[in-house]
């Protein structure tokens, strides 16, 4: 409605007021009457699901898990020591602090782009589509988005295509997240340098044959490199001729260090030959077989490097759904651990709820945008004000009352947060991203139910909406 | 993708298997068995209808209800059968005796809510009502579904959680020609496994089920199924040496991140039933570890993933296994190992089950009652597959193949049985999982000790003692 309309109304209503008083007077009774028979269904209505339900959980607060024992307060202070539950409280803390500022946030650049832009209903629309799917099946959508396998999770596919290109993996990596190590790799002949590569434990002359030997390499890898069974090197003069092999046989499986014929040579490793000094000398490949050959070689002797490049571990991935802390936590004592870390898992989920709700913000702030007094902002602008300082000066406390509003109903929204949850974060993270009406219903209706608890944390919930939901309901009958 | 919410592990059992059973098959399996000389059990018509509420639905839903057919045909008995969607059905059934309507026979996936129920005298006593039929279990089953000496349940559905399956054909790349017995000999054949390149476990700790699992085989094999009865219920600590003991065992699993598929990091991302597929995956894909330990639920989601799997350690028509899920793939499993130096309770078994309880008395309902005690309902399903039954008067040779033999036989043999734990845990059961977790993530003495502290206090609140 227009400014000028709404004046109208205002300046109207006491008068209409004024004229119904006048009227009651005759029939008062029959008309209470009246008006009582038709608020009667609402009000047993609210009275059976709402206001019965209510008193029954503060009442339910006070006693034992199955509801036959008077507890007093026990209840509340097993919420307030109870480490599970205090985590609940911080994400329900965090979730406060940053999601109604970020969506609101968003939601006014939202709408103020959108109300710029050609097609600018069609992309709100698009912004908006999420407000109208089931927050269940956006919760399983990105928990898709972010699970760490990168053939499943886009997120961790874009990481990977931007880590194979900076840090491509080597043809055997090894991944310290899976808890593999060099030194496991390492069986016959070779140990850690200290520097990512193996290296030779004996050193060689020229003329001597070098035999190498790996484990931990699975008949994947060997398939993938097309590796042939182990080949022998053989002695000649001014040559040094080696063999890197999968030290594992089938069927010596506890036999390390000999040759069998079920072994497959190692294809595609760069080795290096050392100078005892460290430097080196020359650098090959190993054949399908294993083999290796470095010839021309002076007099001396020599290690063999089986270098890094070959181990380069693979893309790791992003625990997005994970619990480890963003925030460095080392050293804190458990207590403080718990109430001091934001686990990834809170990200990744607020970065999904701002994707449900956004469009939600954008369309109530587009709202009140578009019945601001645009000769306002067209002075402002004629005044040489710059669009920014035009959004930020003019726009923005103009806009204060619908901001608001929609700071005010997230932050309701969020201190309730749940379905998110228990879709999005997996059962490893759960308790770290669980919030307080989740803990509610873990303890209210999974496992061993212990109703007083959950109905404890229900009240504390309740009573922790009301400053928000009194702030709401002022503004609503001041509008009035 | 799996949708998980956090069931509970018995009451999220996959339900995939039998969807690939067709009416054909059901029909034919009841017809074969109703003329079997075990129907005489119930000839006497009676007619009238009773209600039974359980948790199977959907094809297992088919499955039971063909297993009761005869029942019906005999007594002239209408079966009018509810399933109630997992993990509803122990509030389902508080819920309905508070509400004065009760169902005639309930079938409850965990011995808890007949204890509730029993000590509410809400349940009927079945001693006398399945008479002789009470011989076709052991007194472990019997003595699980007793309270105070009286009997209030018959078992008809168990599940074996003594079981570690693998993939044959990846044992025999890494050369190991015989299955572990004992617990150090297991971690010895996954050090060669992993050797072989091969991650010899895919945990499915992304929740705490299976750990919880995990651990209690440990416990019970280490400690006995004596001092198992007595920590369910807290009148041992949670910080007694014997406890100690089992999170050390596992520590020495989940401590060497290098046996677990995708390391610690990909075993807490880990879901049940991926945590399967890894081991026994579709056509397509290749394995990627070696064993899978959890219980023999895991049997339906193998079967699942391809028919081409074989029961045993020969693949189709006696062809070697294949590690390709495409040719002559096979599973298989051994039971849990024990530790080498104490095996006096090797032969204790941990599982689950679904037990048949009396709410309200009629003729109808006693007779179904003493027919779910009889071999006759159980050996229908048996031979539909999907299914082991702790009755003894079960002939293994109506279980489809050797495998499920060798299931059914440890869970009718075994001579001490234990439930689930952490079913039996009440209030702080998804806490206990919780702190089951904490121990994969940090398997430290100093974390354990913490954990160990953590949970007796958590068990303390729980049983007020």
């Amino acid at each position: 409605m227009t400014p000028r309309l709404r004046l109208l109304m205002t300046a109207a209503t006491p008068e209409i007021t004024r004229l119904g008083g006048l009227h009651r007077a005759p029939g008062r009774r029959r008309r209470h009457l009246t008006s009582l028979a038709f608020l009667a269904p609402a009000a047993i209505w609210l009275l059976v699901v709402v206001v019965y339900p209510s008193f029954a959980t503060i009442r339910y607060s006070f006693y034992n898990e199955s509801a036959s024992r008077f507890v007093g307060l026990g209840n509340y202070k097993a919420v307030f020591s109870t480490a599970a539950i205090l985590v609940a409280f911080r994400n329900n803390i965090i979730w406060v602090l940053v999601f109604p500022f970020l969506v609101t946030v968003i939601g006014l650049m939202l709408a103020v782009l959108t109300e710029r832009i050609r097609w600018g209903t069609a992309f709100k629309t698009i912004i908006v589509m999420p407000v109208v799917f089931s927050a269940t099946a956006s919760a399983l959508v990105w928990r898709t988005i972010f699970d760490l396998d990168p053939h499943v999770g886009v997120v961790n596919a874009l990481e990977q295509t931007v880590s194979d290109f900076v840090h491509p993996p080597g043809a055997y990596p090894v991944n310290g997240y899976a808890g593999q190590s060099l030194a496991g790799l390492a069986s016959t002949g070779v140990r850690p340098d200290g520097h990512g590569s193996l290296v030779s434990i004996s050193t060689f002359t020229a003329g001597r044959t070098v035999e190498l030997g790996l484990i931990g390499i699975s008949q994947q890898t060997l398939a993938l490199l097309a590796a042939r069974p182990a080949g022998a090197p053989t002695s000649r003069p001014g040559v040094i001729d080696g063999l890197v092999w999968r030290d594992f046989s089938p069927s010596h499986p506890g036999s390390r260090g000999h040759v069998y014929p079920d072994e497959d040579g190692l294809p595609d490793l760069q080795v290096s030959l050392l100078r005892t000094g460290g430097s080196a000398v020359a650098t090959t490949t190993t054949r399908p077989d294993g083999q290796f050959r470095f010839a021309n070689l002076g007099p001396g002797s020599f290690r063999v490097r089986i270098d890094s490049q070959n181990f380069t571990s693979s893309f790791e991935g992003t625990f997005w759904l994970g619990s480890q802390s963003v925030t460095p936590t080392g050293g804190l004592s458990q207590t403080a651990q718990a109430l001091l870390s934001v686990p990834l898992i809170d990200i990744a989920m607020i970065v999904a709820y701002l994707w449900m709700w956004a469009g939600f913000a954008m369309v109530i702030i587009a709202a009140g945008l578009s019945s601001l007094n645009r000769e306002v902002l067209e002075a402002a602008r004629i005044d040489g004000a710059s669009e920014w300082q035009v959004l930020k000066r003019v726009t923005t406390p103009m806009l204060a009352p619908v901001l608001g509003v929609v700071f005010v109903t997230m932050v309701i929204n969020v201190l309730k947060v749940f379905d998110i949850v228990l879709n999005m974060a997996p059962g490893s993270s759960q308790a770290a991203a669980s919030t307080l009406a989740f803990s509610m219903y873990t303890h209210g209706f999974e496992g061993g139910i212990h109703s007083g608890l959950a109905s404890a944390i229900a009240v504390i919930l309740f009573a922790s909406v009301i400053p928000a939901m009194a702030w709401n309901l002022k503004r609503i009958k001041g509008q009035m | 993708m799996s949708f998980s919410v956090s069931l509970r592990r018995w009451e999220r059992r996959s339900v995939k298997l039998a969807t690939a059973v067709g009416g054909v098959v059901v029909l034919s399996a009841v017809l074969a068995l109703a003329d079997s000389p075990a129907s005489k059990a119930a000839t006497k018509h009676i007619g009238g209808s009773v209600t039974v509420w359980g948790e199977w639905t959907g094809p297992e839903q088919q499955d039971f209800e063909a297993a009761i057919t005869p029942f019906e045909t005999q007594t002239g008995i209408t079966v009018n059968y509810a399933g109630k969607p997992s993990g509803t059905m122990d509030t389902a059934t508080e819920t309905a005796v508070k509400g004065g309507k009760p169902p005639n026979v309930a079938i409850l996936p965990d011995p808890g809510t007949l204890r509730i129920l029993a000590a509410e005298h809400a349940l009927v006593p079945v001693s006398s009502i399945i008479g002789k039929e009470r011989a076709n279990f052991s007194s472990a089953w019997n003595t699980l579904a007793s309270v105070k000496g009286k009997q209030y349940g018959v078992w008809f559905k168990g599940a074996n959680k003594n079981t570690i399956w693998y993939n044959p054909a990846e044992f025999a790349a890494a050369g190991i020609t015989s299955t572990p017995t004992t617990w150090e000999q297991l971690l010895a054949d996954a050090g060669t496994l992993k050797s072989a390149g091969i991650p010899p476990f895919s945990l499915c700790t992304d929740v705490g089920w299976p750990v919880a699992d995990l651990w209690q085989n440990l416990y019970l094999k280490s400690a006995g199924a004596a001092d198992y009865n007595k920590l369910a219920v807290h009148d041992l600590k949670w910080t007694d040496p014997t406890v100690t003991t089992a999170f050390n065992l596992l520590a020495e699993l989940v401590g060497q991140p290098s046996y677990l598929l995708g390391g610690t990091q990909g075993a807490l991302n880990s879901t049940y039933p991926g945590c399967v597929d890894k081991v026994f995956p579709a056509p397509g894909s290749q394995p990627q570890a070696a064993m899978v330990i959890e219980a023999d639920f895991v049997v339906n989601e193998i079967n699942a993933n391809s028919s081409n799997y074989t029961a045993g350690t020969k693949g189709t028509g006696g062809a070697t296994c294949t590690t390709d899920p495409s040719k002559t793939p096979c599973y298989d499993f051994f039971p849990f190992p024990y530790p080498a130096s104490d095996s006096k309770y090797s032969s204790a078994l941990q599982g689950a089950g679904d037990v048949a309880t009396l709410l309200k008395s009629t003729p109808q309902s006693r007779a179904f009652i003493k027919y779910i005690a009889s071999p006759q309902g159980a050996a229908i399903w048996a031979h539909l597959g999907g299914f082991t039954s702790p009755n003894k008067a079960v002939s293994l040779s109506d279980y489809p193949d050797p495998v499920t033999r060798a299931d059914a036989k440890e869970l009718v043999d075994a001579k001490s049985f234990v439930f689930s734990l952490d079913d039996l845990q009440g209030s702080w059961e998804p806490d206990l999982w919780a702190d089951m977790l904490s121990v994969v993530k940090t398997p430290t003495a100093a974390n354990i000790a913490a954990v160990e502290q953590t949970m007796n206090a958590q068990a303390t609140t729980a049983f007020g003692h």
